[in-house]
């Protein structure tokens, strides 16, 4: 087997596969910074799907499609946000809440509007534009692994630069980071620290709409909770790339490799369909020892 | 002196009884929330409104199958609700509820097939201690790597109890599948380890009263006990619990163990008393909604009962409003996740203030 034939596909689909973690690490990063467990991701994303593909069948366009499913998307996380800040509850329940009503309400959306609680499938949905630039595509090896992405997936990588100019550049940036690390500065600044949650939280609905978009927009399809953990990866993502922009584009790159590479496996060797959900997971929890681990050494 | 204390007691005891009050309070207005969005929902759903609203309310009294099957259905959520609140009191979140009930299920199931000819009386509680063990290892494993490592145990007992989820599908679809049928089941675990009917023709089982027993001790244990003491002022106050010399780290292990122990003891109580067998997507919800009903029930092994009686009901009126009506039963979870959206908000339970009075 040629080696480049090989590794090729298997980066370039990894640049396709990480883009969810990518969209809701953004977003939850925003909150992490706000001083926020942010677990709602993963219901975002769902309803982000399931809203974006029933809207752009809808409507048979596929801006104002995405555009409201988005919109309704960042609504869910208003509500989220509004029950947490405004009627002070734990936002770990909240969170909880929100991924509930998630698999629920799709569901029941779903029976309602189509009667079947199964896959939804719609023939002749307007596809996500793919970028080709046939001059740079050229360019061997990088050229193939860099072009012919859908435009999300770009407009993620244009995300992680607006996330790091918000964060480092801004007056609201600093001030977000400001909520996280010491609220009572910034109410002594009189400056409100509930408004920079709550905006922290309306971006990460937005974000996460994106990357639910792409599952769905992508596929043409509805399938049942397809989010399938992505939002919790997605928070791990944050941990692991060490709560930053640049590092949530690494760490989102290594999990799209590795969910990449275990789709390779499974033509290579018998490996039960189970063992593969399972592995995104298994390895999660595994960095997130190893990562524990190197803080406690450095701490003693 | 001693009357000034008294007087002391008394004040004390309406801030507490006001406080018992609000909290009442606080949990009726989210109930009346939850109980309107679904009234809503229905509203726009459903063909036929008034009988499905009928049929939510009423199904589970109509007869004693339903009732009886309602009531059986608590009985898991009273073992995950007390495992829950034992977690919670101790300020260890644990998420995997969900995977713990399914490996406690795995566990006496394959306990119970491989020694078919045991005799109950030793095969029931052989099988019943598998699935403790089971349950107490997963979420005892996140209390230990917090222990060890501070490794976050809300995360790592999610991602575990997610992957084991995949893992128990697969002994069930593999391993252990039944060879007789195209379902995606176990064999049926021979009779002597069923639990004995209580209220037929429903599911209802002997598993209700031990259970009842079971949150009196976890509510002796947890309030009348030194160690239970310890595990709560560790909860409450880490600070103050080592401070006042209590081995905090020590409370990462053993509340997890305690919380998966019951997890898992769910699955089992599921598979002897009510399935018999063990099929894909059968903890469907245990965990979640014990977390739940901890909550409502403010992680008080008693109010875990009704708590849970009360989730049972949504369940059971949401599956009747199905089969009698036009809407899909996951209208319950919609209505769930409503009161888990407002069961923790602090602002709906003190709209009534526990005022002081000066005695």
């Amino acid at each position: 087997m040629n080696n480049g034939e090989f590794s090729i596909p298997l980066v370039h689909n990894s640049i396709g596969i990480m883009t969810p973690f990518l969209l809701a690490g953004i977003g939850g990063l925003m909150t992490e910074l706000a001083g926020m467990l942010n677990i709602a991701l993963e219901g975002l994303i769902l309803l982000g799907a399931f809203f974006s593909v029933i809207f752009v069948a809808g409507t048979d366009s596929l801006i104002l499609g995405l555009a409201l499913g988005i919109l309704i998307t960042i609504g869910f996380s208003w509500l989220f946000g509004a029950v947490t800040l405004y009627l002070k509850a734990n936002v770990f329940i909240t969170g909880l809440a929100t991924n509930l009503l998630a698999g629920g309400l799709t569901t029941v959306l779903a029976f309602y509007l189509f009667g079947t609680k199964g896959v939804l499938m719609f023939e002749g949905l307007p596809r996500l534009p793919v970028l080709n630039i046939p001059v740079l595509h050229g360019i061997p090896v990088v050229g193939d692994i860099l072009f012919g992405h859908n435009i999300l997936v770009y407009l993620g990588w244009l995300l992680v630069a607006a996330a790091w100019i918000l964060i480092y550049r801004t007056p609201f940036g600093y001030r977000l980071r400001g909520t996280g690390s010491n609220p009572e500065a910034l109410i002594a600044a009189g400056l409100k620290p509930r408004r920079y949650q709550m905006s922290a939280i309306l971006i990460s609905g937005f974000t996460c709409g994106l990357a639910g978009s792409v599952l769905t927009l992508n596929l043409g399809a509805y399938v049942p909770n397809i989010s399938s953990g992505r939002g919790w990866i997605a928070l791990v993502v944050i941990y692991l790339g060490g709560k930053t922009p640049l590092g949530i584009l690494a760490a989102s790159f290594v999990f799209g490799l590795a969910e990449s590479l275990s789709n390779y496996a499974q033509g290579y060797v018998d490996i039960p369909a189970d063992f593969i959900l399972a592995f995104p997971y298994l390895i999660t929890v595994v960095a997130m020892t190893i990562m524990s681990i190197i803080k406690h050494r450095k701490a003693q | 002196m001693i009357l000034q204390d008294r007087k002391l007691g008394q004040s004390m005891k309406t801030i507490r009884n006001r406080q018992i009050l609000a909290s009442i309070t606080g949990l009726g207005i989210t109930l009346g929330i939850a109980f309107v969005v679904m009234i809503a929902m229905i509203l726009i759903m459903s063909e036929t409104p008034g009988r499905t609203v009928y049929f939510f309310f009423a199904g589970p009294w109509l007869n004693t199958y339903y009732l009886g099957n309602m009531l059986n259905a608590a009985v898991p959520l009273i073992l995950t609700g007390l495992g829950i609140s034992f977690a919670f009191r101790s300020s260890m979140f644990n998420l995997g509820g969900e995977g713990q009930v399914y490996a406690g299920g795995l566990a006496a199931t394959a306990l119970c097939l491989m020694l078919p000819d045991l005799p109950g009386i030793l095969g029931i509680p052989a099988s019943l201690l598998v699935a403790i063990t089971a349950g107490a290892l997963i979420a005892g494993l996140s209390g230990f790597l917090k222990y060890k490592w501070r490794t976050d145990e809300l995360i790592s007992s999610f991602l575990l109890s997610n992957a084991l989820i995949f893992i128990v599908d697969n002994i069930i679809t593999g391993p252990l599948h039944d060879k007789d049928n195209n379902l995606l089941t176990t064999p049926k675990i021979a009779e002597q380890y069923w639990f004995t009917r209580i209220f037929p023709p429903s599911n209802l089982n002997l598993s209700v009263v031990f259970v009842i027993l079971l949150a009196v001790i976890a509510y002796f244990y947890m309030f009348r006990t030194h160690q239970g003491y310890e595990m709560r002022m560790s909860g409450l106050n880490p600070e103050f619990a080592r401070y006042g010399g209590i081995n905090v780290s020590r409370y990462f292990i053993l509340p997890m163990l305690l919380s998966g122990g019951f997890h898992g003891l769910a699955g089992a109580v599921s598979v002897m008393g009510t399935q018999h067998m063990l099929f894909k997507g059968f903890s469907g919800g245990m965990g979640w909604n014990g977390i739940a009903v901890a909550l409502i029930a403010r992680n008080h092994p008693i109010a875990v009962i009704p708590a849970a009686v009360f989730f049972a009901y949504l369940d059971a009126g949401a599956k009747s409003a199905m089969i009698n009506s036009d809407v899909t039963m996951e209208i319950a979870s919609v209505v769930q996740a409503v009161v888990f959206f407002l069961v923790t908000s602090q602002v709906i339970q003190h709209l009534i203030k526990p005022r002081r009075k000066t005695a």
